[in-house]
């Protein structure tokens, strides 16, 4: 079941996580891209960097900022009557596309220093948004479990394409149970679904016990480009197929009508070239 | 033929159960005894003993060592506790000596002690060489491991692989172990333990190499205090020779804490996206501003692509510090690590193996 936010029901946020237990597996790219298309169909959106000592939002983004969460944290404890949320937020616009931002500290000294409380407090304040996207690290920090604790959805991602992976992915969908999230709460998310690989998706399921949400297909070049241009998959590579499972996660998120014009998608009768083409991003 | 023993301990009773037991043994005759090493120095040489007990409780003996070592060349000394405390023991072993053992103690532990200092390696401290990354995805578990066999093969000592990555380690999949005992347990029994009854906690995965392996649940990371973890790992150093430890991704009290004592960190980093050498930057500035680290903290990029000198610049130039290590790609590496069967490593004709066997050489040739 996805999560329907009608606009009569304000005042509170549906917030997402972005979560896994092995690093590199597209964490970033995930939340930028669900970020950037719950804000396409008209939803305020911010996304909160939460990878504090290494975070990629920013980077991704070829944003730079002054304002990050270690300075909020920092006016919230000083001036706790007059703290301002959006006054710490920086915003992400292309086009008719814009979504607010609050980015990881600048210093690892700064990352260190943060308290899970204050931070929590920080994210409860950012209801006046329709979702929150929250892009964690790969660990059960005292941190990201409050902030899984705080989450309408669990967004876990796995990548398994290397058996340490899928260990660790599987070890931490056991944890999240015993913890005891709720099975509906949590969405696993494949990645790169569809890479060469020498572990098969349905046995990942049947180890799981429980099917993948989504799958999103593997387009490295479109990444590539997402990344090197600073822009959300919808403008770096409208065409890829990525980019079209990204927009039907979207969709699954916020019940959007079948009806509503989808992007163009390619048909099997693309031919040889376009089907080169789309395989290089271009 | 029976060790000629000199015992050294002030306690008459201590020193009179310690003789006793002795004199039952056939394995052991005592030549003298003195109340401290000073008095020892001079006249013990006459008895030309080839083991000394001596007891290192006492601060003015233990500060004695180093001179001992250096006069009684080629004789065994163990220095003897009532309790084990770490820093005492990494004193002694600095100094030189072969171990130490805990009061009161049988024949037949002087004879185990004796042997499991033995197949440690040279009787000198260990080396303490932690790997961490940034954000993990590096290729640090593999260089890890890699290294230990090599390290092991090369010097014939011992190696011990700690995964410290308490979450998700990933050496015993790699090796494909599954460890009675774990880095857990080990944490939560260090203040009873001696290093005879904590050599058991470790699984040798290879000739001259054994494991400590992670938990095998993540929320067990949560027993474990970086205070008791560190003196696992400073125990570890009295039974193997060459201490490698696998840490978690990114800073945190216990990554801190391993690196404090470690002789060399090696940050280790896979270029993909090309931002990550802006963490590495990042990193190599905090551990600039934790003082007395200076120049232990190393940089290794792996996967590097093309491997040139060039490239090295390249990478050097956007870090701002050097590129210390540089391995190549092996694509041959993801299946052997994804079978569990690392312990047979790669053939040493790969690019990939003679770099790591180059990195090893220097591991081992650079002392404290």
């Amino acid at each position: 079941m996805a999560v329907a936010v009608g606009n009569s029901i304000q005042k509170t946020s549906v917030i997402i996580s972005v979560f896994s237990t092995s690093p590199g597996i597209g964490k970033t790219v995930v939340a930028i891209n669900l970020a950037a298309g719950l804000a396409k169909e008209g939803y305020k959106v911010c996304l909160a960097d939460l990878d504090l000592q290494f975070g990629d939002v920013l980077n991704y983004l070829k944003l730079t900022s002054t304002h990050t969460i270690a300075g909020a944290q920092r006016a919230l404890l000083d001036n706790p009557e007059t703290f301002r949320i959006r006054d710490f937020l920086i915003d992400y616009n292309l086009g008719d596309l814009s979504f607010s931002i609050m980015p990881a500290p600048l210093y690892i000294y700064d990352a260190y220093q943060t308290d899970v409380q204050i931070l929590s407090d920080i994210i409860r304040r950012m209801d006046y948004f329709d979702f929150v996207i929250l892009d964690l690290n790969s660990m059960f920090s005292a941190l990201n479990l409050a902030m899984l604790d705080m989450s309408t959805i669990i967004n876990y991602i796995g990548v398994i394409d290397f058996l340490p992976a899928l260990k660790n992915y599987k070890i931490g969908y056991d944890t999240l149970l015993r913890f005891e999230y709720e099975e509906s709460k949590i969405r696993l998310i494949e990645n790169r679904a569809d890479s060469q690989k020498l572990i098969e998706g349905k046995d990942v399921e049947r180890l799981l016990g429980e099917p993948f949400y989504h799958k999103l297909p593997n387009d490295y070049p479109a990444v590539n480009k997402s990344i090197n241009a600073g822009q959300p998959l919808m403008f770096a590579a409208p065409d890829s197929r990525l980019t079209k499972s990204f927009y039907d996660l979207v969709g699954r998120f916020t019940n959007r009508q079948k009806n509503i014009a989808a992007p163009e998608i390619q048909t099997n009768g693309g031919g040889f070239f376009k089907k080169i083409a789309s395989f290089f991003g271009f | 033929m029976a060790y000629r023993v000199i015992v050294i301990e002030e306690s008459p009773e201590l020193l009179e159960d310690m003789v006793t037991t002795l004199k039952k043994s056939p394995d052991f005759e005592v030549s003298s005894t003195y109340k401290t090493a000073n008095a020892a120095m001079g006249p013990a040489a006459m008895f030309n003993p080839n083991l000394f007990l001596i007891n290192i409780d006492n601060e003015e003996t233990l500060n004695k060592l180093e001179a001992f070592v250096d006069t009684f060349q080629g004789a065994y000394i163990l220095g003897t506790m009532l309790q084990w405390d770490p820093f005492k023991a990494q004193k002694a072993l600095e100094a030189g000596i072969t171990g130490c053992i805990i009061k009161p103690f049988s024949a037949k532990e002087i004879l185990e002690y004796l042997q499991l200092y033995t197949i440690r390696g040279k009787h000198e401290p260990a080396r303490y060489i932690s790997f961490f990354s940034p954000k993990g995805r590096s290729g640090r578990t593999t260089l890890t491991a890699l290294l230990a066999l090599l390290i092991a093969e090369k010097t014939g000592e011992r190696v011990a692989l700690i995964d410290a990555d308490l979450q998700f380690g990933d050496l015993p999949i790699f090796f494909d172990a599954e460890p009675k005992r774990t880095v857990v347990d080990a944490t939560q029994d260090i203040k009873l333990l001696t290093p005879m009854t904590f050599a058991p906690y470790f699984m040798e995965i290879k000739k001259g190499v054994s494991l400590l392996s992670s938990p095998d649940r993540p929320e067990y990371a949560e027993l474990v205090s970086p205070e008791n973890l560190l003196e696992v790992v400073m125990m570890t150093g009295h039974i193997f020779r060459y201490v490698l430890i696998d840490l978690p991704a990114g800073f945190n009290p216990l990554s801190l804490n391993l690196c404090r004592i470690s002789d060399v960190v090696f940050v280790t980093t896979m270029l993909n996206s090309g931002f990550e050498i802006k963490h590495v930057k990042k990193t190599m500035e905090m551990f600039e501003s934790q003082e007395s680290e200076g120049r232990k903290v190393k940089t290794v990029f792996t996967r590097v692509n093309p491997f040139t000198e060039e490239e090295r610049q390249k990478i050097a130039g956007r870090l701002g510090y050097p590129v210390d290590v540089m391995i190549p790609n092996e694509y041959r590496m993801i299946s052997i690590a994804n079978s569990g069967r690392l312990s047979r490593g790669l053939p040493a004709d790969t690019l990939l193996m003679k770099t790591i066997s180059d990195m090893a050489d220097k591991v081992i040739a650079g002392g404290r």
